[in-house]
């Protein structure tokens, strides 16, 4: 039985490893035959080959160092501010109910359309993507915390109130801990919007990162080097969401099912 | 001077039109020191309603509760409460939870392994302790919920459908080891159910409330010592009183008792 699913598993697989080399060895045929033109499409035999080059010439290693520093920054003051101010809304109803309006109506606001702004106001270096890192992920994760929060059990305040919790005590030991899961989801979701964020930024207007050099690539014609990067970028983004789930993981897989 | 005084509670909530229902009217009830109470009814009867109130968790619209001389104005660590689904705090081990209200009553942690020891031995709880609720059966789930609120020793124990939601043969066990516990510590206890014999089995006097707006329709002294038996005649002879009390009482009514 067991031996039978393994075979219809593994049947699928071969059929997708096939369509995928199937797709490479397109690629590779048709740019290198000049059916299509080297500028639209790179043979995968290029991608690689344009990926060693820049990273053993050194080229990409400050960009990739600059995209994951604005990206730590931004991301982290978004977690601690989002996180934080959930919890305070969620201690003082009355500073919510006074802060949603303005909260909300930032977050109506497509933040790729105040990067003009933020360039003018903090520059088209390190501070600019930050804030535009901060604004992509912050409202993510204080709305998933403040949801959280009030969707903790009924009886989970009913016992903390038998044993005279104080609201404090009641926020840090029953509220937060009881929405953990929803924070983190919010976290998660941050993470990868974190990504579109610093990448559109650096396209935009920038002197360095990962998305700088990419814009530069495309400018160059480069389109091995466009392909590469987006690959890149790609893998980066997916480890930045595994990291965040492995964290959760670490907190919560003791005591939730599954 | 009894232990728990109810005195003429009445609870009027407003339904969905605004208009006012009485849940509960005009309940008196006393409960001596060290007795335990059965309160049984029609499911909907606001057993649960009386309950809250007599644990601070709710506000009467009329009437007075008394926990010895004091009257009850909201929660407190000396009225314990055990919740129908036992409600531990599935992020924190058997150990943590049993000590919740030791943690937020900022008791020290020496008086706390010693008393938790004590209370996993009660509770046949030992070897539990680093577990967490997901990985309990309902049984010792409850167990865990009982030891949270015993260990604070509180003057009254109000329990709220404890075994409701654990199997036949596991809420019998139950309900012989609470009747080991209380023959041993006398704590005043006030206990809701709908399986009349559980109540039955347990009490020194079991308290039949009447339909919606319900008042308290017969008492029942049940004078049998400890340990009992539940195939006692006597027992099953008032069991089956309550039965007909009820029927009587509530002729048209759904009752979901279990016989």
């Amino acid at each position: 039985m067991q031996s039978k699913k393994g075979k219809k598993i593994n049947y699928i697989n071969i059929l997708q490893i096939l369509t995928l080399v199937a797709l490479l060895v397109y690629m590779q045929v048709a740019v290198t035959k000049g059916a299509v033109s080297k500028v639209f499409l790179a043979a995968p035999t290029d991608i690689i080959e344009e990926g060693v080059q820049i990273i053993s010439d050194g080229t990409l290693w400050p960009h990739f160092l600059v995209s994951v520093e604005e990206i730590l920054v931004g991301y982290g003051i978004a977690a601690v501010v989002g996180i934080g101010l959930g919890i305070l809304w969620t201690l003082f109803p009355k500073l919510e109910e006074y802060m949603n309006v303005f909260c909300a109506a930032i977050m109506a606001i497509p933040k790729v359309a105040i990067l003009p702004l933020l360039v003018l106001w903090f520059g088209i270096g390190f501070k600019s993507k930050v804030v535009l890192i901060f604004l992509f992920s912050v409202f993510t994760i204080l709305y998933n915390t403040v949801t959280g929060a009030k969707e903790c059990k009924e009886s989970y305040h009913k016992v903390a109130r038998v044993f005279e919790a104080s609201r404090v005590q009641t926020v840090f030991t029953v509220v937060l801990p009881s929405a953990l899961p929803t924070i983190f989801t919010g976290l998660r979701l941050a993470a990868a919007t974190a990504f579109t964020g610093v990448v559109f930024s650096e396209m935009q207007s920038a002197k360095a990162g990962v998305g700088y050099l990419l814009s530069e690539a495309q400018t160059l014609l480069n389109t091995p080097r466009v392909f590469f990067l987006i690959i890149l970028i790609t893998v980066m983004s997916v480890l930045f969401v595994k990291i965040i789930s492995l964290i959760e993981y670490s907190v919560c897989h003791k005591w939730r099912k599954v | 001077m009894p232990k728990i005084l109810i005195k003429n509670v009445s609870k009027t909530y407003e339904d969905t039109n605004g208009n006012p229902t009485d849940a509960i009217k005009e309940i008196s009830l006393e409960v001596e020191d060290g007795e335990f109470v059965s309160i049984v009814g029609p499911s909907g009867c606001g057993k649960s309603t009386l309950i809250e109130i007599v644990a601070g968790l709710q506000k009467q619209t009329a009437g007075e509760v008394f926990i010895g001389e004091n009257p009850v104005t909201g929660p407190s660590r000396e009225i314990g409460v055990v919740f129908q689904d036992a409600a531990l705090f599935p992020w924190k081990t058997v150990k943590k939870n049993i000590l919740y209200g030791m943690e937020i009553a900022k008791i020290s942690k020496d008086e706390q392994e010693k008393k938790l020891d004590q209370y996993l031995h009660l509770m046949n709880l030992k070897g539990f302790e680093d577990k967490y609720p997901s990985q309990l059966s309902g049984g010792m789930r409850q167990r865990a919920g009982i030891a949270r609120t015993l260990i604070m020793n509180p003057k009254v124990t109000l329990m709220d459908e404890p075994f409701s939601a654990v199997d036949h043969l596991t809420r019998c066990t139950l309900q012989e080891e609470l009747v080991r516990i209380h023959q041993k510590e006398k704590k005043t206890v006030l206990f809701v159910t709908h399986d009349i014999n559980e109540a039955v089995f347990l009490s020194d006097r079991v308290v039949l409330l009447s339909p919606r707006p319900s008042v308290i329709q017969r008492e029942y002294r049940i004078n049998v010592s400890h340990p009992r038996s539940r195939t006692d005649d006597y027992l099953v002879h008032i069991a089956s009183e309550i039965v007909a009390d009820i029927s009587r009482g509530a002729i048209s009514q759904e009752s979901d008792f279990i016989i």
